[in-house]
């Protein structure tokens, strides 16, 4: 299969269950929504060294968040579900609750596991925390400098699919920089994806395990490294002389196959010469995302 | 169409105790079955509720009352689910110890709205109760949780004694609102004068406020103005009488 020239491998993308939690930040202004949101979502690119996977879905209109200001809704994702909440008190309590304005709220209310978010933040109030039951819903007010930290008591927790993926192989680093941050920026309003690497793009995939250090848990992918492909049993085509990798996590399968199409579709284009994928022979991940049956249309 | 209808068959005539009507489990009876449940009147003594309204309509989970029920008291009483709708307006101890689900009055209330039963320490535990005109004196006496809203005037002593939960009042609150409060909260988006036994703490914008406030806009279509959503709340604590962690919000226009 070629898409404008750029070669489809006959390949799949591995990904696995996690645990996946929306949280929604609302601010009196968006500087200061992007501004919790991006302290947030730091430093949370893999469950590999970060414990948590996370990113901004998308921005949400005043009318759109509960209390009627700007706001946005992110993604958290860890493998666990006992870890899912401890992150979450983790960063909620240290980068929203410290931010000026913000309340934050639960983004998935219908999902029946419920992890407690406020209910432990609370704590932080020292007594003088009050809660109040709103539309069935308990939040908790936490008195601070400012005024109150309003959050929700629970949050809801959904399985959610992390670790699609598909890499770009292009002549040059440019047209790989260009091609992934084409699809980046085509994949980030899609609903129910968050791509949680810088930029949307990841320049070090890996593989499971090492050759050397037995006790790491994962390193270089060296069959797409460029410059090992003298050293190694590299996996790339002829002409390849940088390979950028776009990873994609959501709450469905629907949402990274839907989202995998539209970011493929704008990646190739000139100086790329084909789309691969990252997998593990398909013994680890339970959902395989086969390259040439989302470009022709059909799901995973 | 589902959902049930009680029609008042003619003018009441004389109070009516309606406090079993909507007690307990409802919405899964039929209007024949809900016909059967008990009501007191004061001069004949004991009817059924459909003596006095014809019923109709589906079970849905809903009941609209049409009629002049001013002289019905206790109407939704114990209401632990489902959604209560009056066209116009109510005797007193409407809603009285309502624990769940919604009561939405048109009119006017009398006194007591949401209030415990006498002799009885808790009010209101749960749901949420609208009255889109006037309540008499000591609406939401002894609440313990829930949602208590009167787009007009409140009479005086609302919220006495409330152990938690939320009163708000749209139009001039009577007085000595929210006296011997302990958690409560009688937000005042109009003229209000806390008691003395209230202490002013800062002038804030409540961020559970703005949450409160879009959400019954939305969801009950009242008239929550933006100044309300963005405007400024004096935040008084008390009853310091009491434990000291209820307040009174009043809406300032400064």
């Amino acid at each position: 299969m070629k898409i404008r020239g750029v070669f489809i491998e006959d390949t799949f993308a591995e990904a696995f269950t996690m645990r996946v939690a929306r949280v929604i930040i609302t601010g009196r202004s968006p500087r200061w929504v992007r501004a919790a949101a991006l302290k947030l979502t730091g430093f949370a690119t893999s469950v590999i060294g970060c414990k948590v996977e996370a990113g901004i879905e998308r921005d949400l209109t005043a009318k759109e968040t509960p209390d009627g200001r700007p706001g946005v809704s992110i993604l958290m994702m860890t493998m666990g579900k006992d870890d899912l909440a401890k992150r979450l008190i983790e960063r909620v309590g240290q980068t929203v609750l410290t931010c000026p304005t913000t309340a934050c709220y639960d983004g998935l209310p219908d999902a029946p596991d419920r992890l407690g978010v406020g209910s432990a933040l609370r704590f932080f109030g020292d007594g003088f925390q009050a809660s109040k039951v709103i539309g069935g819903q308990r939040f908790w007010r936490i008195p601070v400098m400012e005024g109150e930290f309003l959050v929700q008591e629970k949050f809801g927790m959904l399985k959610g699919v992390g670790g699609g993926n598909f890499l770009i192989l292009a002549r040059s680093a440019d047209a790989a920089l260009e091609a992934a941050e084409a699809a980046a920026d085509s994949m980030a309003a899609r609903p129910g994806i968050v791509l949680p690497f810088p930029g949307g793009v990841v320049r070090s995939g890996s593989k499971v395990g090492a050759r050397r250090i037995k006790s790491m848990i994962a390193s270089t992918n060296d069959a797409f490294c460029p410059t090992l492909r003298a050293v190694t049993v590299s996996a790339l085509p002829e002409g390849v002389n940088s390979v950028l990798e776009i990873v994609v996590n959501g709450v469905d399968t629907q949402s990274i196959s839907s989202a995998m199409k539209t970011g493929i579709d704008a990646a190739c284009r000139d100086g790329v010469v084909a789309i691969s994928a990252g997998n593990y022979g398909g013994k680890l991940g339970p959902h395989h995302f086969y390259l040439r049956k989302i470009m022709s249309g059909a799901a995973e | 169409m589902s959902g049930l209808v009680a029609k008042l068959k003619e003018p009441l005539g004389q109070r009516a105790d309606l406090s079993e009507v909507l007690a307990g489990s409802w919405t899964s009876l039929s209007a024949r079955e809900l016909s059967d449940r008990p009501v007191y009147l004061e001069r004949d003594g004991d009817a059924r509720l459909g003596d006095l309204f014809q019923l109709d309509g589906s079970p849905g989970g809903t009941i609209r009352f049409v009629g002049e029920l001013d002289q019905a008291d206790r109407l939704g009483a114990g209401l632990v689910e489902g959604e209560v709708i009056v066209e116009g307006s109510v005797g007193r101890e409407a809603g009285l110890a309502l624990a769940g689900g919604r009561l939405d009055i048109g009119g006017d209330a009398g006194p007591r709205t949401g209030a415990a039963p006498l002799g009885f320490k808790r009010g209101m535990t749960g749901g949420e109760l609208i009255v889109r005109g006037s309540a008499g004196a000591e609406a939401g006496a002894a609440m313990r949780r829930g949602l208590l809203v009167i787009l007009h005037a409140a009479g005086d002593r609302t919220g006495l004694g409330m152990i938690a939960g939320t009163v708000v009042v749209f139009g001039p609150v009577g007085a000595e609102a929210g006296l011997w409060s302990k958690r409560g909260s009688v937000v005042a988006l109009g003229r209000i004068t806390p008691p003395p036994t209230y202490s002013y703490a800062c002038t804030c914008q409540p961020a559970y406020l703005r949450l409160l406030l879009t959400r019954l806009r939305a969801g009950y279509g009242l008239p929550v103005r933006p100044r309300h959503l963005t405007g400024f709340y004096r935040r008084y604590s008390g009853d310091m009488a009491e434990l000291g962690k209820g307040e009174i919000l009043e809406w300032t226009a400064k």
